[in-house]
């Protein structure tokens, strides 16, 4: 099988410190990672700060060369191959610095031709993709001018230009405000609909867990685990759940609920009422379905307890 | 073939990215104005406040600067080339494309260069309506060609050296300063003591320089004290120019950025 991206026993060594905040002599940032990323899927690369995931994307970027191992993208070696294998991806690495001096339209022509878009469509293709990050009204400012979470997005929008097959994104949240986070997932949502395959490094376990289908841990530059976010759902065990209603209930309603089989306690604070679950997979659904059916009127629910984060911690400890 | 031709586009491509660049950045404006405004104070000065003054005195004391011009220019368009890229990080975006890296480093160093050549050139244009202006036209000679001819290879070493600098050192300002600390002050040291030394310092690209005042018999700011030939010093700017492009374009195509 060819897979968008896969690396073999990738490594690599430093014989010093990156950084002052670094300590000690050498170190190894990647050791023995093996990845492998089915075409048209959104896997997310997970791991605390220094784990890795930047250092993974860098070489597939051509940035970095590993130590040992083997990086591929859509079956050619990265390693080994001229930057012509970059033509099917799109990258946002890091917080990339910006052309402070250029407007967003400026600076995509280039990358656009670099691309080979042609004349005849960039300037269209500009503007659809400045359209998609929510910056149009902002094509002929300077870039300099822009707040971090829109230089942000021009990053994001040099990213996805071309309309690669592969979308590496790493932290692509980082600096966005709530709506900018929103955008970004539904981005991503959009281009996993269309086929593309996303690569998406982050901390953010929430980010994670809304919109990939595989998850990849790493931690001190090594792979602990790799999962599916369904199989990762099949161990979640919701402790609680926080019902909001329309409205505060009355102590009959409050009864009806505590009768329900799979609710162990019910606290009511206003009208949000937090239903204590048994310890069952499916104690969150049935009780759910059984507010439904008793007719309530639910503004939203919250489940509570052993989500993505706890399953991240069960792996990497505390 | 076809990957010559796309590399060739690569570089004209960054050639014009790294032009548009200079342009937004205002550094094209502000050597392009220095080096209308310098000729003209010190022609007309000169001309206004000297009895006699002759084209030979206008040279020297006009040329005398265009070295210093070629340096700030070369500080301006090549000095953070490479070294901006990395130390801004920029260049998380423009690296990890679909082009060589030697496609992208070729391109600034021709912008770098075309944009210096671009500056001396004005210089000239302005010298030689001063000079017509003057005393007739009848007064230009094959030695301002010569002038100029020697100028445009000093550019084309300068850019290299402060372009070598920038691939090989960190930081935004640390190559452009240690460019000029090199340029400025260790070359005519170093020569000063050769000469000390009764050794000619003909292969100094600085001491060359004086050839660009020196076709008019006079002498300018470098490179005074020694008589200098027309044929060694072309050769010396194209070695030091190819060598320090060269060696600077490795170092950058080689940089990984951590």
């Amino acid at each position: 099988m060819e897979y968008a991206i896969q690396t073999e026993n990738l490594v690599k060594r430093y014989s010093r410190p990156l950084n002052v905040k670094q300590r000690g002599g050498a170190f190894t940032a990647l050791d023995e990672v093996s990845l492998q990323i089915e075409k048209g899927t959104v896997v997310g690369y997970l791991g605390p700060n220094g784990a890795g995931k930047t250092t993974t994307i860098k070489i597939l970027a051509k940035l970095i060369t590993p130590t040992s191992g083997r990086a591929y993208i859509n079956g050619i070696d990265v390693t080994d191959s001229s930057q012509e294998v970059l033509r099917s991806v799109g990258m946002l690495i890091e917080v990339p610095g910006t052309y402070d001096y250029l407007t967003p339209h400026e600076m995509l022509y280039y990358f656009g031709m670099v691309h080979r878009i042609g004349k005849k469509n960039i300037d269209r293709r500009i503007e659809e993709t400045l359209q998609l990050v929510d910056l149009l009204d902002w094509e002929h400012k300077k870039i300099g001018t822009f707040s971090t979470g829109m230089q942000r997005r021009v990053a994001l929008a040099k990213a996805v230009l071309h309309r690669p097959e592969i979308l590496i994104l790493d932290e692509p949240v980082l600096g966005l405000d709530p709506k900018g986070i929103r955008d970004v997932r539904e981005l991503i949502r959009r281009f996993k609909s269309e086929g593309m395959t996303v690569f998406l490094s982050s901390h953010l376990l929430g980010e994670v867990s809304e919109v990939c289908d595989e998850v990849i841990f790493l931690d001190k530059g090594k792979v602990i685990e790799s999962d599916g976010m369904d199989d990762i759902a099949k161990t979640t065990v919701f402790e609680s759940v926080k019902v909001r209603f329309s409205r505060p209930l009355t102590s009959d309603e409050l009864e009806s609920i505590r009768s329900i089989k799979l609710a162990s306690s019910v606290e009511m604070t206003d009208s949000t009422v937090r239903i204590q679950l048994a310890p069952e997979p499916e104690s969150i659904y049935q009780v759910l379905r059984e507010l439904v059916a008793l007719n309530f009127e639910i503004i939203s629910y919250n489940p509570e307890g052993k989500g993505l984060e706890d399953y991240y911690i069960s792996i990497m400890g505390n | 073939m076809i990957t010559l031709k796309s590399d060739l586009y690569d570089i004209y491509l960054s050639l014009r990215f790294e032009l548009t660049k200079h342009m937004r950045r205002k550094r094209l404006l502000i050597v392009g104005a220095i080096a209308i405004l310098v000729p003209l104070l010190i022609g007309y000065l000169g001309y206004y406040a000297s009895d006699f003054y002759t084209v030979e005195i206008l040279a020297s004391s006009s040329l005398g600067f265009i070295t210093l011009l070629v340096i700030i220019a070369g500080a301006m368009f090549a000095g953070d080339a490479i070294s901006g890229e990395i130390a801004k990080k920029t260049g998380l975006l423009l690296f990890p494309t679909p082009q060589k890296r030697f496609s992208i480093i070729a391109g600034k160093y021709i912008a770098a260069l075309t944009a210096t050549i671009f500056v001396v050139s004005i210089y000239y244009v302005i010298l030689t309506i001063q000079i017509i202006h003057l005393f007739g036209a009848g007064e230009l000679s094959i030695a301002l060609a010569k002038s100029y001819l020697i100028a445009i290879l000093f550019a084309g070493s300068i850019v290299s050296l402060f372009y070598f600098f920038s691939s090989l050192l960190k930081g935004t300002t640390a190559p452009s300063l240690i460019g000029f600390f090199f340029i400025l002050m260790i070359l005519p040291i170093f020569s000063g003591i050769l000469m000390l030394c009764d050794i000619d310092p003909w292969f100094i690209v600085t001491t060359q320089a004086g050839l660009i005042t020196q076709v008019f018999g006079v002498s300018g700011m470098m490179g005074e004290q020694v008589q200098l030939s027309f044929g060694s010093g072309i050769a010396v700017m194209i070695v030091y120019a190819l060598a320090f492009f060269f060696t600077g374009a490795f170092i950058a195509s080689r940089k990984n950025m951590e």
